[in-house]
C-alpha cells in the first residue's frame, strides 16, 4: 500500500480496487496497481495468481466486476480494447498476434492505417515503419517482408515494434522472452531500454525470474488474486522473489545418486530439422541427460528428430544396441521412445477431453484388446492411480483437462509417458509455463523415472532446470554439440558455451 | 478461449445450494447432450401432433402406422448423417460434400454390375460397397495425406462423381427385374399397425450399432476423437493422424455405398441423379449431423445424437405432410429444417454462456 | 554477452526484398491466365465456332452472375467465412422480382431498388445470425439455404412464372445488350470486380478483411470492428445476389422453380480456382473472375466439342484439385523456410 502512495505522484497508470470473478472463482480480489512514467515493472506470480486477468482488464479484453482505471488521470472506459488502445495502453501477448498474409508494414499499422479517405498511403506507411524499425534497433529491410515468411522470434520483436507504433504510454509485455533466442532477448532488452527512455511505462511479465534483475526497476508479486508486495528490484534475489510468489519456503529436489546402467540410447552424427547438423551422445539407464541451447541452436531439433516428428536426415540411432529407423512418432514409439512435447497447448493436450483420454492418447493399443476394443475400466483405474501418484489436483479422471492449471495439465502429459514399457523418455521444456511449486514436483517425477530404471533426455532452455536436474548437460551451438558438462555446473559456464564461448567450459568433450 | 479462465483458483465454499443443482443438472444434460434434447423434442413433437389430431387439425389421420411407415425415409438420411458425423469429427474443418455424387455413382455402378454384367445382387452389392469405400478413400487421400481443405476436395470429387454418374449410362437409369425385386427390402414388417420398413431393421440398426461401437468403444474411435480435437497432439501421441483422418473419409464412402444400395431398393432402379437431384443428399446429411451435436470444429459428437437427429427430422417431415396440405407441406419441410438447425445451435450457445457465468 | 542487434536478423534478410507495396498480380492469377489462354488456343484449333462473337458472348454472359456473386463470396471467404445460401437467395430475389415485373410492371429503377432491398434483407438475416448469434457461417447459411428456398417456393406458389417482360434486357443475354463486343452484364461484373479489387487491395477497410481471415481475435484486439465488417460483408453478398438476379432476369421469359439450385457450389468453385483459400486470409476478386471465366470456357468447350454437357462438372472438379494442389505446394515451400 505504501508503494502505491509513492507511485501516485508521477503515476501514468492507476488501477484501483480491480476485482474479477469467473463464476464462483475470484480471480482478482480488489487489486490496486500503479505505474510511473519511464518505469519498468516486473509482474510475477504463479499461474492463476491473477497476472493475466489484470493485464487483460487493462488491455480492455475483459470487463472487471469492480474497480476503476485511470491513465494520466483520465478515467479509462473498461472492457473495450479500442478504448484502451486510444488511451495509450498497448499489449504484446505471449504468442505473436500478427497477420501472416500481411507484410510487416501493414501489420505495424493495422487498425490505424495512414490513409486518405480510407485509401492507404503506402509510401508514408513504409517510411514510418522503416524509421520505427531503425529506432528500435531492428533491421529496416524487414518492412517489406510477409510476416508468415519470418521466424517466430522475429515475429515477436515485430509485434513489440508494432505496439510502439502508437502513441504508447503504457506497454504491457506478457512473457515476451518465452520464445526468443538469447540474441533476440538482448534486442528485446535494448528495445525496452529505448522505450523506457521515452517515458513509456512498461509492465513486464515473466517466468524467467533471472531476467527481472536485468531489465526491471521494481517487481510486483501476485498470489491468489492479490498483490503481495511491490518492491524495488535492487537487493531482491531470484530466490526471494520465488518465495514471495509461492508464499512458502522452496525446497529443490535433489538427485538421489544412482549409478547409471547400460547404454540404452546411442546417437551418432544425427542431423535433421531446421538447424541440427551433427550431434553424437550416449544415454544410459538411470541417467538424465540434458540438452541445452538457445533457440535456433538445434537443441529442439534433436528431440523432434529422435521422436520421428521431423525424421533425421543423417546419422544413426541405436536403442539397446539395435539400429532403429525413426520415420514417424509411431516408429519411434515402437523403438521404445516416448515424448512430452514442449508446446503443451498445441502438442501436448486435448483440451476438451478428459484426463483419462489425455493420459491414454498414446496408448490406445495398450488399452485395447486385439479386436481394437477399448478397456475403459483399465484406463480409468490407471488414471486414478496416476492422479494419486503424481498428485494431480483434479476432481476425477473424467474431468476435462482444460479445467486444470498449467502445472496439473503438464503432470497429466507426463503421466502419459509413464504408461507402457518405454526405454527412453524425452521431455521437452518439461516445466515451461508451470508455477514454481509444480516445477519442483515435476522435477521429482523425472528423477523417479530415471531411478526406476528409465532413461531421460531433457531438452530445455531453462538454465536452472538443466543444471540441477540433469546428470550431464550437452550444450548445443550452431547445430552442433559444443560442450558437455557434469551436474551442478555453473550457470555462467553453460550460458557461455551456448553462445559459443569455450573459455568457461570446465569439462569439454565432443 | 475458455482456458483463459484462471482455473487454479479454488472456488469459494458458498457456491450453489444442492436443490438447485438437481434441477439444473437436468437442464445441463438437455443443453449439453444433444441426443437427450432431441429425444425430448421428438416426444414433444409427437405429443403436439397427437393433440392436433384430437382437435381434427390435421389433413390425414395421425397413426402409429404412419410413423413407422415414414421410417422408410429415415434410412438413407441416417446413413449419410453418420457418414458426415465421422468426417466432421475428424477435424481440420472436416466435411464431405461428395456423398451425394458418391451415392449416384455407386448406385449406377451397382446397376451396371447387375444389369450389364449379370452379377448376383449380393456379389454386386459387395463390390459396390468396396468401390464406394475406395472413392471415399480418394477423398481421404486428398484430405489426410495431401492436405487439401475438405470442403474443396470433396466439392471437387463430388462434382466429378456426379458427372461420371450422369454420363456412364447416358443419363438413363438402370431398371431390371432383379433391381425391382430389391424393393422387397423396404417392405414393412411387424404386426399390423407396426409396419416398420424391413431395411430399418436389417440395415440401419446394425450399421448404427457398429458405428456406435467403432466410435465409442473401439480404438479407432478414440484415435478419431484425438485427431479431430488436436492434430498435432495426436501426432505427438504417436497416432498416425493422416491415416486416421483418411479412414474417416473412407468410412463415409462405405456408408454412402450402402446408402446407394438402399436407394436402388427404395426406387426399384438405379438413377443417375439419385444423390444429387434437387439440393442433393449431402446438404441434408450435414445439416442432420450438425443438428445431432457434431461440432464443425471437429473432435466433438456422438452417434446417438446423429441418429436421433435423423429420426427427428424424418418424423418432423412426415408430420408436416399431414399437418399442411399439398405442396405447401413439402415446402414447410425446408423451413422447419432450417429453423431447427439454427435453433439447436443457438440453444447450445445459450447453454455455453449460461455455464460460463 | 554483447550482441549487435542486427546480426541475428541477417538470416532472414537475405531473402528480404524491400518493397513498398504488393505485386499487382499474384502467382495463382498468372497461372490461370496461362491456363485460360492455352484452353482458348486449343479450342480455336479444335473448333471453328469457338472464336465467333456469339459464342464468346454466350460464355461471358453465362459467367456474369457467378462473377458478380463471387465479388462478395471472395471477401467472405477471405475472412474464413462462407455463404452457401446464395442459390436460395437468388431464387427469392428472382421469383419476387419476376412477379413484380410481370404483375406490377414496375420500371427499371423501382424494380432494381426492390431487388436490392430484398437481397439486402436476406443478406442481413445471414449477417445477423452469424455476427449477433455468433454461429458458424457454414451452419447459418446451411440453415438459411433451406429457409430461403421455402420463401422462394412460397412466392412461386405452385407454378413457374412465365412471360416476365424483358425490362432488364439491356443487361440480358441478347446480342443487342452488347457494348464493344462484350455483353453489358459482363461490363457490370467487371466494374464490380474492379471496385472490390481496389477496395480490398488499397483501402484500410479492405486490408482489414485479410487481417480478420488471418486471425479474427487478434484483429479485434488491433481495434478492428470485426463484427461490423463481417455484417457488412454478408450483407453485401445479398446485394450482389440481387444484381445477379437482375442479370438473370434480363432475358425475361420464364422463371423456373429450380432457379439458383446448386449455384453456391459454382460460385465457391470459381473463388477456389481463382486462388481464394477456404481457410481465410488469401484471395482476390480478380482471381475469382478468372476462375469463373475458366469454368465458363470449359462449359462452352464441352458443348462445342460435342461431348456430353454432363462432363462439365468432371472438368470443374479436376480444375479445382489442380488449382488447390498448386497452392498447397506453394504453402509447403513456405513452411520449409
Amino acid at each position: 500500500m505504501a508503494n502505491r502512495e509513492v507511485g501516485r505522484d508521477s503515476a501514468i497508470l492507476n488501477a484501483d480496487g480491480i476485482a474479477k470473478n469467473y463464476g464462483g472463482i475470484h480471480a482478482l480480489k480488489g487489486v490496486d496497481f500503479s505505474l510511473s512514467a519511464g518505469e519498468v515493472r516486473g509482474l510475477v506470480g504463479e499461474n492463476g495468481a491473477g497476472k493475466s486477468t489484470l493485464i487483460k482488464i487493462l488491455a480492455g479484453a475483459e470487463i472487471p466486476n469492480a474497480g476503476t482505471v485511470t491513465v494520466n488521470g483520465e478515467p479509462l472506459v473498461l472492457g473495450n480494447p479500442q478504448a484502451s488502445l486510444a488511451a495509450g495502453i498497448s499489449t504484446v501477448y505471449q504468442e505473436p498476434t500478427l497477420f501472416g498474409e500481411l507484410n510487416v508494414v501493414e501489420n505495424i499499422f493495422l487498425g490505424r492505417e495512414i490513409a486518405d479517405g480510407g485509401r492507404v498511403n503506402w509510401k508514408a506507411q513504409y517510411q514510418k515503419a522503416v524509421e520505427l524499425l531503425e529506432l528500435l534497433g531492428l533491421n529496416p529491410k524487414l518492412a517489406g517482408q510477409t510476416v508468415a515468411d519470418l521466424p517466430v522470434g522475429e515475429q515477436q520483436l515485430i509485434s513489440i515494434a508494432k505496439a510502439f507504433a502508437t502513441d504508447v504510454k503504457v506497454l504491457i509485455l506478457d512473457e515476451p522472452s518465452a520464445i526468443l533466442s538469447g540474441k533476440e532477448i538482448s534486442i528485446l532488452f535494448d528495445m525496452v531500454a529505448r522505450l523506457k527512455a521515452t517515458g513509456t511505462g512498461i509492465i513486464y511479465i515473466s517466468h524467467r525470474l533471472d531476467e527481472l534483475a536485468k531489465i526491471t526497476d521494481s517487481v510486483t508479486v501476485m498470489r491468489d488474486g492479490e498483490i503481495v508486495t511491490t518492491k524495488p528490484i535492487v537487493g531482491l534475489s531470484t530466490r526471494t522473489i520465488a518465495e514471495l510468489m509461492v508464499g512458502r519456503e522452496l525446497t529443490r529436489a535433489h538427485a538421489t545418486s544412482v549409478a547409471p546402467g547400460e547404454v540404452v540410447l546411442d546417437v551418432s552424427h544425427l542431423a535433421g530439422g531446421k538447424a541440427l547438423q551433427d550431434v553424437s551422445f550416449q544415454l544410459r539407464q538411470r541417467e538424465i541427460l540434458g540438452i541445452y541451447g538457445l533457440v535456433g541452436s538445434g537443441s529442439g531439433d534433436i528431440a523432434r528428430a529422435i521422436y520421428g516428428i521431423d525424421p533425421p536426415s543423417a546419422g544413426q540411432v541405436r536403442v539397446c544396441g539395435k539400429e532403429v529407423q525413426l520415420s514417424s512418432p509411431g516408429a519411434a514409439k515402437k523403438a521404445g521412445f516416448t515424448m512430452a512435447p514442449g508446446n503443451r497447448r498445441r502438442d501436448g493436450v486435448f483440451l476438451d477431453k478428459t484426463l483419462t483420454f489425455n493420459m491414454a492418447s498414446s496408448h490406445f493399443d495398450y488399452f485395447s484388446n486385439k479386436f481394437g476394443w477399448m478397456k475403459a475400466r483399465a484406463e480409468n483405474d490407471v488414471m486414478e492411480s496416476l492422479m494419486v501418484k503424481l498428485r494431480i489436483k483434479a476432481p476425477k479422471p473424467t474431468t476435462p483437462i482444460g479445467a486444470l492449471s498449467g502445472g496439473n495439465q503438464q503432470k497429466v502429459v507426463i503421466a502419459r509417458q509413464l504408461v507402457g514399457n518405454n526405454i527412453v523418455t524425452i521431455l521437452e521444456e518439461p516445466t515451461q509455463g508451470v508455477d514454481v511449486g509444480a516445477q519442483a514436483e515435476i522435477h521429482k517425477l523425472i528423477f523417479d523415472i530415471a531411478a526406476d530404471d528409465g532413461a531421460c533426455l531433457v531438452v530445455s532452455t531453462d538454465l536452472e532446470e538443466v543444471r540441477t536436474l540433469c546428470d550431464r548437460v550437452i550444450v548445443m551451438h550452431q547445430g552442433k554439440a559444443f560442450a558437455e558438462f557434469p551436474r551442478g555446473v555453473a550457470a555462467a559456464a553453460l550460458l557461455a558455451a551456448a553462445s559459443g564461448d569455450s573459455e568457461g567450459a570446465e569439462v569439454e568433450e565432443s | 478461449m475458455t482456458s483463459n479462465v484462471n482455473t487454479s483458483v479454488q472456488p469459494t465454499k458458498d457456491t450453489v445450494p444442492e436443490k438447485k443443482e438437481r434441477a439444473s443438472s437436468v437442464v445441463k444434460v438437455l443443453t449439453t447432450d444433444r441426443m437427450w434434447l432431441l429425444v425430448v423434442l421428438i416426444v414433444l413433437l409427437i405429443t403436439a401432433t397427437a393433440i392436433a389430431d384430437g382437435l381434427r387439425l390435421l389433413v390425414a389421420p395421425f397413426t402409429v402406422r404412419y410413423l413407422s411407415v415414414s421410417l422408410i425415409a429415415l434410412v438413407p438420411l441416417a446413413l449419410l448423417a453418420l457418414a458426415e458425423t465421422f468426417v466432421i469429427l475428424s477435424g481440420r474443418s472436416g466435411i464431405d460434400l461428395s456423398v451425394g455424387g458418391l451415392v449416384s455413382i455407386a448406385g449406377m455402378f451397382f446397376g451396371s454390375m447387375v444389369v450389364d454384367h449379370g452379377l448376383s445382387i449380393v456379389l454386386a452389392a459387395f463390390i459396390t460397397v468396396v468401390f464406394a469405400t475406395l472413392l471415399g478413400a480418394l477423398n481421404g487421400f486428398l484430405v489426410g495425406f495431401l492436405g487439401f481443405p475438405p470442403l474443396i476436395a470433396t466439392l471437387a470429387t463430388g462434382y466429378a462423381f456426379s458427372s461420371i454418374a450422369l454420363v456412364m449410362h447416358d443419363g438413363a437409369p438402370y431398371s431390371d427385374p432383379k433391381l425391382t425385386g430389391m424393393n422387397e427390402l423396404t417392405a414393412g414388417i411387424g404386426p399390423g399397425a407396426l409396419a416398420i420398413p424391413w431395411h430399418v431393421v436389417t440395415v440401419l440398426l446394425p450399421v448404427g450399432l457398429l458405428a456406435w461401437m467403432a466410435l465409442s468403444k473401439m480404438r479407432w474411435g478414440r484415435s478419431l476423437y484425438a485427431v479431430g480435437t488436436s492434430d498435432s497432439a495426436a501426432r505427438y501421441s504417436a497416432i498416425n493422424q493422416k491415416l486416421v483422418r483418411a479412414s474417416a473419409y473412407a468410412v463415409a464412402g462405405l456408408l454412402a455405398g450402402i446408402t446407394a444400395l438402399v436407394n436402388v431398393a427404395q426406387f426399384a432402379s438405379a438413377r443417375p441423379d439419385a444423390g444429387t437431384a434437387g439440393n442433393g443428399l449431402a446438404l441434408p446429411a450435414i445439416t442432420i449431423a450438425v443438428l445431432g451435436g457434431v461440432a464443425i470444429a471437429g473432435g466433438v459428437g456422438k452417434i446417438g445424437g446423429a441418429l436421433m437427429a435423423a429420426l427427428f427430422v424424418t418424423w418432423m417431415n412426415a408430420i408436416i405432410l399431414i399437418a399442411f396440405p399439398g405442396s405447401f407441406g413439402s415446402r414447410v419441410q425446408l423451413l422447419a429444417l432450417g429453423i431447427v438447425l439454427i435453433g439447436a445451435v443457438l440453444l447450445n450457445q445459450a447453454a455455453a454462456r449460461h455455464q460460463a457465468t | 554477452m554483447t550482441h549487435t542487434p542486427m546480426d541475428t536478423l541477417t538470416v532472414s534478410t537475405r531473402r528480404a526484398i524491400a518493397r513498398e507495396r504488393r505485386t499487382l498480380i499474384e502467382g495463382q492469377e498468372l497461372v490461370l491466365i496461362g491456363v485460360i489462354a492455352l484452353v482458348w488456343l486449343a479450342l480455336s484449333f479444335a473448333t471453328n465456332t469457338f472464336w465467333t462473337a456469339g459464342n464468346i458472348q454466350t460464355i461471358l454472359y453465362s459467367i456474369a452472375p457467378i462473377a458478380i456473386i463471387g465479388v462478395g463470396m471472395t471477401a467472405v471467404m477471405v475472412t474464413a467465412g462462407i455463404d452457401v445460401s446464395v442459390g436460395s437467395q437468388l431464387a427469392v430475389v428472382t421469383a419476387s422480382v419476376g412477379l413484380i415485373l410481370k404483375e406490377l410492371q414496375w420500371g427499371i429503377v423501382s424494380t432494381a431498388v426492390a431487388a436490392l432491398v430484398i437481397g439486402g434483407l436476406l443478406g442481413a438475416i445471414n449477417a445477423l445470425l452469424i455476427v449477433k448469434g455468433n454461429i458458424h457461417p457454414m451452419i447459418v447459411t446451411f440453415g438459411t439455404l433451406n429457409i430461403f428456398r421455402f420463401v422462394a417456393l412460397q412466392i412461386f406458389g405452385d407454378s413457374q412464372i412465365p412471360g416476365v417482360p424483358g425490362t432488364f434486357s439491356f443487361i440480358g443475354g441478347s446480342s443487342a445488350a452488347v457494348t464493344l463486343g462484350i455483353p453489358n452484364a459482363i461490363w457490370l461484373a467487371i466494374l464490380l470486380v474492379l471496385l472490390q479489387w481496389i477496395y480490398m487491395r488499397s483501402y484500410s477497410g479492405g486490408r482489414h478483411i485479410y487481417a480478420i481471415g488471418n486471425d479474427a481475435r487478434a484483429a479485434r484486439l488491433a481495434g478492428i470492428n470485426v463484427g461490423r465488417k463481417l455484417f457488412l460483408l454478408y450483407l453485401s453478398v445479398g446485394f450482389l445476389v440481387a444484381v445477379a438476379a437482375l442479370v438473370q432476369l434480363g432475358a425475361g421469359g420464364l422463371v423456373q422453380q429450380n432457379v439458383g439450385l446448386g449455384l453456391e457450389m459454382k460460385v465457391i468453385a470459381a473463388c477456389v480456382i481463382g486462388g481464394t483459400s477456404v481457410l481465410g486470409g488469401r484471395g482476390t476478386v480478380l482471381g475469382t473472375l478468372l476462375g469463373a471465366l475458366l469454368v465458363g470456357t470449359v462449359t462452352s468447350a464441352i458443348t462445342l466439342l460435342g461431348w456430353s454437357s454432363e462432363l462439365t462438372n468432371l472438368f470443374v472438379g479436376v480444375f479445382i484439385i489442380i488449382a488447390v494442389g498448386i497452392d498447397l505446394l506453394r504453402q509447403r515451400r513456405r513452411a520449409r523456410l
